[in-house]
């Protein structure tokens, strides 16, 4: 195989930056970790360190209410040598994954999934960066370098996430389905990407075969092995914690029903946080309803584009989330590059990407001023995480608005180029 | 209709739209930011000042501390002249070993501290009292001292105590407080003794500097904390409100001897705070309280009169009784304002707005810059056309070359055109990074090299960005040469992350922010001129020039020869704030100020290559 001499480049340039990073500022990770930007209660590293204290010692992780995340963690960062005595291999640990993140994002704009599908073919294929530069952007996103400095257990997340999507558009639609298992068993929101996986799926199945499959059939033969391979997940977990509704209701419990009020960018801190608690079921309800009636929407329009479809989603995540942190924003910064050849036709990049710019200097200063100076109130942080999700929702709808505009040009050659009016 | 034509002329004229629009604006941002700051002095933008905390009651209370305290003052005073340091009899009292190094001197001393617990309290809250031994002009504060001992004294007999007193007294007004505050609240560093005995949150901090023997006329409130950081409004008002009110004792602040009330005296008040609030040093010995939240000022009898040290006391007794009252922390009021009077301030809202639309004019200049690059190329056609993403063309050679021209002719259109944009974002947020070297620089190197290092730097900033603009036109040593659309890109990248940082700034440090805004006005108005040599090279020559005036270092040497005070006083001073008080306007000056000049100077300078 031959070794592509920018990409080793880059991500040697990328690993050498981090590694610089921490060394440099050797407080800087524990500095990121305590953020609440970056450090959700279901991502934290603090919170792991503490679970791993009590499952190092045969106590259930889940005894004080600290530790939400999915126990499969516990024996694999036991292996790891202690973080305080020792922070480099964990912090190298990170560091690989995120490599291997990169990886799979390149794989995934070299299939050319994103500009050629198999019911669509975009009018600008020409504007397009190649793999490695998308890699670039993804690794020396400072968003992603934050999130991998803290050591966020969200990066495997997004790991299974994107592993899901580069086996799919590589055709392993077996393990494309494993890798979605992985990352809904450790934050449970990526099950939501199941059906239009399951359609990238299938149109790379039907684009190599000669004639297509039964799409019913395939996506319950998918959606079993995804269920198989959670179910797998979980069975290893009771292995491991003995308890299984202990672990559940601390982990997916604690997600669903959203008990964790600590300030996060995303919307639903506040929110709950103002409300009767004799509301609070129903717009629990509401909430979550509302996150995942995205996913019929979107495949039913997008049905075309299911690598989009999934794009658009993790946008959609990382504004709606309950905890979401700015590792969700990295993974949505991540996968827009391969939608290059729709910048063209985006029509408020700059404004979005200035209101992100202004929220991600304004929070730190805000919270600073809420929480250290007491000169600032809970108000001030919340106004700048609304217009953090403004950014992103900007942003996201842009996105989506450039993509029905080059679908649309497809139907309507003749229309090209023609100025859009709101009837 | 006329504004409908307007409109309509404007977007049939993208000279006037995207070049001489924003200009404009701009400019009228920065004029109207200015005239802003100038209108805050008048009655109508200023407000008087009141108590918002209703628990304080001012005043309220009959004060006993006199007649026979003064013989016990005098007795003290003798006994602390025969320098016996003993804390009163029957306090709790321990002392703390300090010691500080910054720019190559060190610092050290021994505080010493007595706590009195309240009768009626539960060692949750404290007020501490901080007499230093020598003041925050290096006098010896004999009378301070003196004063502090008797009030412990004497507070230590009463039972309406509900919040334990602490006394603080520091060998001197710069680190024995920052030293006593860390270790209170456990975040000293290694060099600095824990405290062995401790009391509950603090709600309020009181400095007393009286370093002369005679009478005095007024009372003088310092109340500056470290990086602008201000105390409650209500503290300061307290003080004002019981000297004035009850002592009958007049209350200055700023040096302000010799206030009529007027417009220029109240401009000159609040310039003199913002200054001081801009450059975020420590004012005095509460300075180091501010960042821990704990609301802080230092009282400073000045002046010829007739007020004894009784009447300081009372005022202090009173003040503390207030302090005792509060049933949470200080909070009611503003913690940003500017004072233009000791009754007269103006509020977040009403002020803010000056520096933010300094900082908005840059983003305006920074979006207007976006646009044009994309929409509207102007002085040489086929700018945009030319750097149409060179990298999409080596990956698709053919096949798709009649569409490309077809999507090529349209861009020219009405739609947008591609911009490069790697090379100006690599470069922007690499000046930025490099902004890090003077900062380290500046706060490591001894402090006998200051002066050295600063005209070395002058130096410096001439040179660079000559050397990065013949750089940059040459291509940087790669085969593609920058075009112009990726200097006004740089512009627009520089722009934008100043605006961003001085808007964000002027949350935290409003007059930093208004200060940096003003300095870097220039930068939204300077590109790259083109034209014949004959003008080029004179014009960029004289325009280098006059930026050089405004370059950091030479700003300083500016100041500094104006208020001759040496550059290397002024330098310890700030490597001693960013090693000991934790303050950051180097930060400020030399990752934003810094880099946004030297992108200037690159823009200017390349026009000569």
């Amino acid at each position: 195989m031959a070794v592509d001499r920018r990409k080793v480049a880059v991500f040697g340039a990328a690993f050498v930056l981090r590694l610089l990073l921490i060394c440099l500022f050797p407080s800087l990770p524990d500095l990121l970790t305590g953020r609440v930007e970056v450090s959700t209660p279901v991502n934290s590293f603090k919170r792991l360190q503490e679970g791993l204290y009590l499952y190092t010692r045969n106590v259930s992780p889940y005894d004080g209410g600290v530790f939400h995340q999915a126990p499969l963690l516990l024996p694999l960062f036991s292996l790891l040598p202690d973080v305080n005595s020792n922070p480099i291999p964990t912090a190298i640990f990170y560091f690989l994954v995120d490599l291997v993140n990169a990886h799979a994002l390149a794989t995934i704009s070299e299939s050319g999934q994103s500009v050629q599908s198999r019911l669509h073919s975009a009018m600008r294929k020409h504007i397009r960066w190649d793999g490695t530069s998308v890699a670039a952007w993804f690794l020396f996103n400072p968003f992603t370098i934050a999130t991998c400095l803290a050591r966020s257990t969200s990066v495997f997340t997004t790991s299974g996430i994107l592993l899901a999507v580069s086996n799919a558009v590589s055709g392993n639609t077996l393990n494309a389905m494993l890798a979605l298992g992985l990352a809904s068993y450790l934050s449970m929101y990526p099950a939501l990407l199941f059906v239009p996986l399951a359609l990238l799926c299938y149109d790379q199945r039907a684009q190599k075969s000669a004639q297509a499959p039964s799409s019913g059939l395939f996506i319950l033969q998918h959606g079993a092995i995804l269920s198989g391979s959670i179910a797998g997940l979980l069975g290893l977990s009771i292995l491991i914690t003995g308890n299984f509704w202990e672990f559940m209701s601390a982990t997916y419990g604690f997600h669903l029903l959203v008990p964790d009020l600590t300030p996060n960018v995303g919307l639903w801190w506040y929110f709950f946080i103002e409300m009767f608690d004799s509301f609070r079921e129903f717009f629990l309800g509401v909430f979550w309803l509302h996150l995942a009636s995205y996913v019929g929407g979107l495949t039913a329009r997008l049905r075309r584009q299911p690598l989009f479809i999934i794009t658009s989603l993790l946008g959609v995540f990382a504004v709606f989330k309950p905890y979401p942190s700015i590792s969700d924003a990295s993974l949505y910064f991540a996968l827009l590059p391969l939608y290059r050849h729709l910048f063209p036709l985006m029509r408020y990049t700059f404004f979005a990407i200035s209101a992100l710019l202004y929220s991600s200097l304004l929070g730190p200063a805000f919270y600073h001023l809420w929480i250290y100076a007491g000169s600032g109130n809970a108000n001030f942080f919340y106004a700048i995480t609304l217009v953090w999700s403004l950014g992103l929702s900007i942003l996201l709808a842009d996105s989506i608005f450039a993509a029905l505009r080059d679908e649309w040009e497809q139907d309507h050659p003749e229309r090209k180029g023609q100025e859009v009016k709101q009837v | 209709m006329a504004l409908k034509s307007a409109i309509r002329n404007l977007r049939n004229n993208p000279q006037l739209l995207f070049v001489r629009l924003p200009n404009i604006l701009s400019f009228l941002c920065i004029v109207v930011g200015v005239v802003w700051l100038l209108l805050l002095p008048l009655n109508d933008y200023s407000r008087q000042t009141y108590i918002s905390e209703n628990a304080l009651l001012p005043g309220q209370v009959h004060a006993y501390f006199t007649g026979s305290e003064q013989n016990i003052f005098r007795g003290y005073k003798k006994e602390i002249q025969a320098l016996i340091q003993e804390g009163p009899a029957g306090l709790k009292v321990a002392t703390q070993k300090y010691e500080y190094t910054s720019a190559g001197i060190g610092y050290q001393g021994e505080n010493v501290y007595g706590i009195i617990h309240a009768p009626r309290g539960d060692a949750t809250e404290a007020i501490v009292l901080v007499a230093a031994w020598k003041t925050a002009d290096d006098e010896l504060n004999l009378n301070g001292v003196t004063l502090a001992l008797t009030l412990a004294r004497y507070f230590k007999r009463w039972s309406l105590w509900s919040k334990d007193i602490i006394f603080v007294f520091p060998p001197d007004s710069k680190t024995g407080t920052q030293a006593w505050i860390d270790a209170y609240h456990d975040l000293h560093p290694a060099t600095v003794q824990p405290l062995p005995l401790k009391s509950g949150a603090l709600q309020g901090a009181l400095v007393i500097e009286y370093p002369f023997e005679n009478h005095f006329h007024t009372l003088h409130i310092v109340y500056d904390g470290v990086n602008g950081q201000l105390p409650n409004l209500d503290l300061f008002n307290t003080a004002v409100a019981i000297a004035g009110g009850q002592m009958g004792i007049g209350a200055n602040l700023q040096e302000m001897w010799k206030h009529d009330d007027s417009y220029q005296d109240r401009l000159k008040t609040i310039l003199r705070g913002m200054t001081k609030q801009g450059l975020g040093y420590a004012t005095g010995a509460h300075s180091s309280f501010m960042p821990y939240h704990i609301d802080a000022i230092t009282l400073q009898p000045k002046g010829e009169g007739w007020e004894d040290e009784m009447a300081l006391g009372r005022t202090i007794e009173s003040l503390c009784r207030s302090l005792n009252n509060l049933l949470e922390h200080l909070h009611q009021s503003f913690f940003f304002y500017l004072l233009m009077q000791s009754n007269r301030f103006v509020s977040i809202g009403t002020y803010l707005p000056s520096a933010m639309l300094i900082a908005g004019n840059f983003t305006i200049m920074a979006i207007a810059l976006w646009m044009r690059t994309g929409y509207y190329s102007d002085s040489k056609p086929g700018v945009s056309a030319g750097s149409d993403t060179p990298k999409s063309k080596s990956e698709k050679p053919s096949g798709t070359v009649t569409e490309k021209e077809v999507t090529e002719s349209k861009l020219n259109g009405s739609t947008v055109a591609e911009r490069v944009l790697a090379l100006p974002l690599t470069l922007v947020s690499g000046l930025h990074l490099i902004g890090l070297v003077p900062l380290w620089i500046f706060n490591t190197i001894f402090h006998q090299y200051f002066t050295a290092a600063t005209y070395i730097f002058v130096g410096v900033d001439v040179v660079l960005p000559l050397i990065l603009a013949a750089l940059l036109s040459n291509g940087l040593g790669i085969s593609r040469p920058i075009v112009p659309q990726q200097y006004l890109l740089i512009k627009s990248f520089a722009l934008l992350l100043l605006g961003l940082s001085l808007s964000t700034l002027a949350t935290l440090n409003f007059s930093l922010s208004f200060m940096i805004g003003l300095l870097c006005a220039p930068l939204t108005f300077i590109t790259r001129i083109q034209g014949a040599a004959a003008v080029r090279y004179p014009i960029s020559v004289l325009g280098l020039a006059l930026l050089n005036l405004l370059s950091p270092p030479a700003v300083l040497i500016g100041v500094c020869w104006y208020t001759g005070v040496p550059i290397e006083t002024v330098l310890t001073q700030a490597a001693f704030g960013w090693d000991v008080w934790g303050m950051w306007t180097q930060v400020v000056v030399w990752c934003v100020w810094w880099p946004a000049w030297l992108i200037g100077c690159v823009l200017l300078g390349s026009s000569m290559f």
